[in-house]
């Protein structure tokens, strides 16, 4: 009899504690979301569920707003816009004519417009002043001496392939920390990591950018439509974004990761709910698909809300310490789009629409040609990568 | 060349790389278009490939001498046209277009559409009556003729 | 005991008779509720499809029945005789590991495809010149019902009113709209698909084709114009029974079906690995406009491979990338 009242009293201690764990868990991890839902919270009904009783972040969903990545330094501490500032930018984007602006005709930087500014889009300026959230200053953790390293070997080598170009002979943005010369000696060599980039080289494909080859789409991301569709076991999530440069996830509600040794481009995914918030923790992400410079020790976990009808709040921490000294979370608010307009061409097919690609590296041989034969200029003369002067920074995906 | 146009040219496409969206051309149009053969066509499309990265536009074009060429124009990415309820119906063969542009380094009648225009100058796709992707800014005389 | 052999070679050979046509075709089977076969089902009752599968057969190399062939390409051997050609020289390195195996069939009836006699001649064509045209080599899109056959796996994600496709190859998706929504602004690779459901089969329309894509390895091909109607029937909780009718008025003078089983992947942790094969088909497409060709020789024990690049002239080199 001691003993039965001991069991269950030792049942009761367990279960107490698990209640108090599980508060404890549901607490900590739902963040409060600052300004949930904005106007959207007024008028938007509940946050819906499944049949099957999960959360239901089913739908279309859009990041409205046009929010600066991260907040310039001088803004450390203002984590919001005014109105009025909001729309102060609001009218510079709508005054900005963008690509419609020509250049003076047969100039390098006219032909680099490409085309008019009616293929472009311009999104109001959201409420926060960054997407980073954390660290609190809006702005990404600094790069570990490893990366920073790297990143020097890397722009000293773009920098090489640029200098016998006018870009470096003006000294313009797109030569900054360069040098004019004749044509490198490395000309030739191999890029010192696996190219991302654009680079002023069209010896193949390789050496072309990532968005040039079609492959531009990495997780996480944070600028296209998603697509989320729900199974009480698997969740996908298709992503429109760039120029048809779209993909697919699948969320598994179960299993594990592969070992290290399988590398995929947007990683595995497992998610598990916590109360109201899917909690995906991707990684085995590969090495030719960088985020940001990480890749294969990148742990990223991601966090989906359904705060009403209209609103999915999204936000993703990205741990890689070869890459990064800490930690860095990005936090979104999306807006669900209409589906019945089916207006969003969700096939990426990039890829199979790539005429650019062959036509630009057969301008490239015939540009060597020219200049075996005598008629044409060095090929290094010219600057074919940096788009209006201005050169990518080595870290963008 | 005027650098002080160019770098304005620059600061604005920085501008609105502001947005999270990437604004600048999918790939290096200087690697594929002669900057020294620009070339300007009035024209019947005929035919439209609304594909991505590029909207390829066909046109068959007189050139001087009395002759017709079909040419091929590559235009920016038509997901952005889709999202504002334009679609594969909304530039038919037969449509009389300008275009303004580069023709390819390898020589063959293609070119970029550098500017697209009807004939009374009004540029193609500009959504007349402003509806738009409901978020997006209404940008006129760029993406929308209403003031 | 002499009675019973006889009977059964009466059995045996009467059933040899009914299987004589070739194609697996199905035995008639009536759903009827009480037969109901078990398996997951969704809170309002209709079979839960969701999951990693992946279908096993020979559709993807030619849909319509064949003998085992030395591959995929051949060129004639010491006899003019069709069953005694040999590899061609782009994948006679590969020897018995590129050959084509042999099948039933998929095709339902009478096994043939009923291609106009333009059309006929098209899929010969491709057949010949498939190294050149055949967009899996590509990595292109591969379309509906390629995708559906290819041998990789795929997840089908079943939401309230979705149902989400993702293919390992190349990452390709379709969504099948269980409500209504518009057309898609543009033709497409992957078709657009609305589903509705007839009992426990899930019935889709699929319209909306580019007509870029091929059905099989074989040069089998559509035009724009194609119709698909395909029904997914449970065969158990980790089977599905998969009927595609198929009409095309371009190119076929009726419509004909396929069918086949779709297979559970039942390991622990079943999980689609991509197969993202865009930057594997670069050497394939884009070696021949390098600065220095890169891969040109290879020399093994028995063998030397060399390879000489063409570049298409002019719009045949865009024509190339189109097909």
């Amino acid at each position: 009899m001691a003993r039965r009242i001991l069991e269950a009293l030792g049942v009761a201690v367990v279960m107490m504690a698990l209640a108090v764990f599980l508060q404890d868990e549901a607490s900590g991890q739902t963040p409060v979301p600052s300004g949930s839902g904005g106007a959207n919270a007024a008028k938007a009904g509940p946050a819906p569920t499944t049949p099957w009783g999960q959360p239901d972040l089913q739908g279309i969903w859009l990041d409205e707003f046009d929010t600066p990545f991260e907040r310039p330094a001088q803004n450390a501490d203002k984590e919001f816009f005014t109105d009025e500032e909001r729309t102060a930018r609001d009218e510079r984007a709508i005054a900005d004519a963008g690509r419609n602006e020509r250049a003076g005709l047969g100039s390098a930087q006219d032909v680099a417009g490409a085309y008019n500014a009616v293929f472009t889009s311009a999104k109001p300026t959201g409420r926060r002043t960054s997407l980073v959230v954390d660290p609190p200053n809006g702005r990404i953790p600094g790069l570990t001496p490893e990366t920073q390293e790297r990143n020097r070997i890397d722009q000293e080598f773009r920098l090489a392939l640029l200098q016998n170009t006018s870009t470096c002979k003006n000294a313009a943005p797109g030569c900054r920390g360069g040098k004019y010369g004749p044509p490198s000696p490395r000309l030739d060599e191999t890029a010192p990591f696996y190219n991302t980039q654009r680079m002023n080289r069209h010896n193949g494909p390789e050496d072309q950018s990532m968005g040039d080859r079609c492959m531009l789409g990495t997780t996480p991301d944070f600028n296209g439509f998603r697509r989320i569709v729900q199974g009480p076991r698997l969740v996908a999530m298709g992503v429109d974004t760039g120029q048809g440069q779209g993909y697919q996830r699948v969320v598994y509600l179960s299993g594990s990761h592969p070992p290290k040794t399988v590398q995929l481009r947007h990683g595995d995914s497992r998610g598990r709910f916590e109360g109201q918030t899917l909690v995906v923790e991707t990684t085995n992400f590969s090495q030719t698909f960088p985020y940001r410079g990480s890749s294969e020790n990148l742990i990223l976990v991601e966090r989906f809300t359904r705060l009403n009808a209209k609103t999915l709040e999204y936000s993703a921490t990205l741990t890689d310490p070869t890459v990064w000294t800490a930690p860095w979370t990005v936090t979104q608010e999306l807006t669900a789009q209409n589906d019945e307009q089916n207006r969003i061409y969700y096939e990426p097919r990039c890829h199979e629409g790539n005429y650019g690609l062959p036509s630009l590296l057969v301008g490239a041989r015939l540009d060597d040609k020219a200049f075996r034969a005598g008629t044409g200029p060095n090929p290094a003369s010219h600057d074919t990568a940096t788009c209006v002067n201005e050169l990518p920074a080595a870290r963008e995906n | 060349m005027n650098i002080k146009r160019a770098i304005g040219v620059a600061l604005a496409v920085a501008g609105l790389a502001g947005s999270a969206v990437p604004l600048v051309a999918h790939h290096a149009f200087n690697a594929e278009f002669d900057a020294n053969k620009p070339v300007s066509f009035s024209g019947a499309v005929t035919k439209v490939e609304w594909i991505n990265p590029h909207v390829w536009i066909h046109m068959d074009v007189q050139i001087p001498g009395g002759k017709t060429e079909n040419w091929g124009f590559e235009a920016g990415t038509p997901s952005v046209l889709f999202r504002r309820g334009f679609a594969k119906t909304s530039l038919m063969p037969g449509t009389k277009i300008r275009v303004d542009g580069y023709q390819a380094k390898d020589g063959t009648h293609r070119a970029n559409g550098r500017d697209l225009t009807f004939a009374d100058g009004k540029k193609l796709f500009m959504g007349s009556s402003g509806t738009g992707a409901p978020y997006e800014l209404s940008r006129p005389g760029v993406d929308t003729d209403r003031k | 005991m002499a009675g019973l052999f006889r009977g059964s070679t009466v059995v045996t050979a009467i059933v040899a008779v009914a299987l004589g046509a070739g194609a697996a075709t199905w035995a008639t089977r009536t759903t009827d509720q009480a037969t109901r076969p078990a398996g997951p089902r969704t809170t309002a009752g209709k079979p839960d499809f969701g999951g990693v599968w992946q279908t096993v057969n020979e559709a993807q190399w030619d849909l319509q029945a064949h003998a085992a062939r030395p591959a995929v390409v051949t060129q004639r051997g010491v006899y003019d005789y069709d069953y005694a050609r040999v590899p061609a020289a782009p994948v006679l390195a590969l020897g018995a590991a590129g050959g084509v195996p042999g099948s039933l069939g998929v095709v339902q009836g009478d096994g043939q495809i009923p291609y106009t006699p333009e059309a006929l001649a098209v899929k010969q064509q491709n057949g010949e010149n498939w190294i050149d045209r055949d967009p899996e080599l590509k990595c292109y899109l591969p379309g509906i019902p390629r995708a559906m056959y290819m041998p990789y796996p795929f997840t089908i994600v079943q939401g309230t009113d979705k149902i989400h496709m993702t293919f390992a190859f190349s990452n390709a998706a379709r969504v099948i709209h269980m409500n209504a929504v518009e057309g898609p602004p543009d033709d497409t690779y992957m078709g657009h698909s609305v589903g509705r459901w007839e009992g426990d089969t899930l019935v889709v329309d699929v319209r909306n084709f580019n007509g870029k894509n091929w059905f099989d390895r074989a040069g089998n091909h559509h035009s724009d114009a194609l119709h698909l109607v395909e029904r997914f029937t449970p065969l158990g909780p980790d089977a599905i029974r998969y009927d595609v009718t198929i009409e095309d008025p371009k190119v076929f003078t009726r419509p004909w079906t396929i069918s086949m089983p779709l297979y559970r992947r039942l390991e622990p942790n079943a999980t689609v690995l991509d197969y993202n094969c865009i930057d594997f088909a670069e050497e394939f497409m884009y070696g021949n406009l390098r600065k220095t060709p890169l891969v040109t020789h290879w020399e093994g024990e028995t063998m030397i491979v060399d390879i000489t690049r063409k570049i298409p002239p002019g719009d045949k080199l865009h024509e190339w990338y189109r097909r």
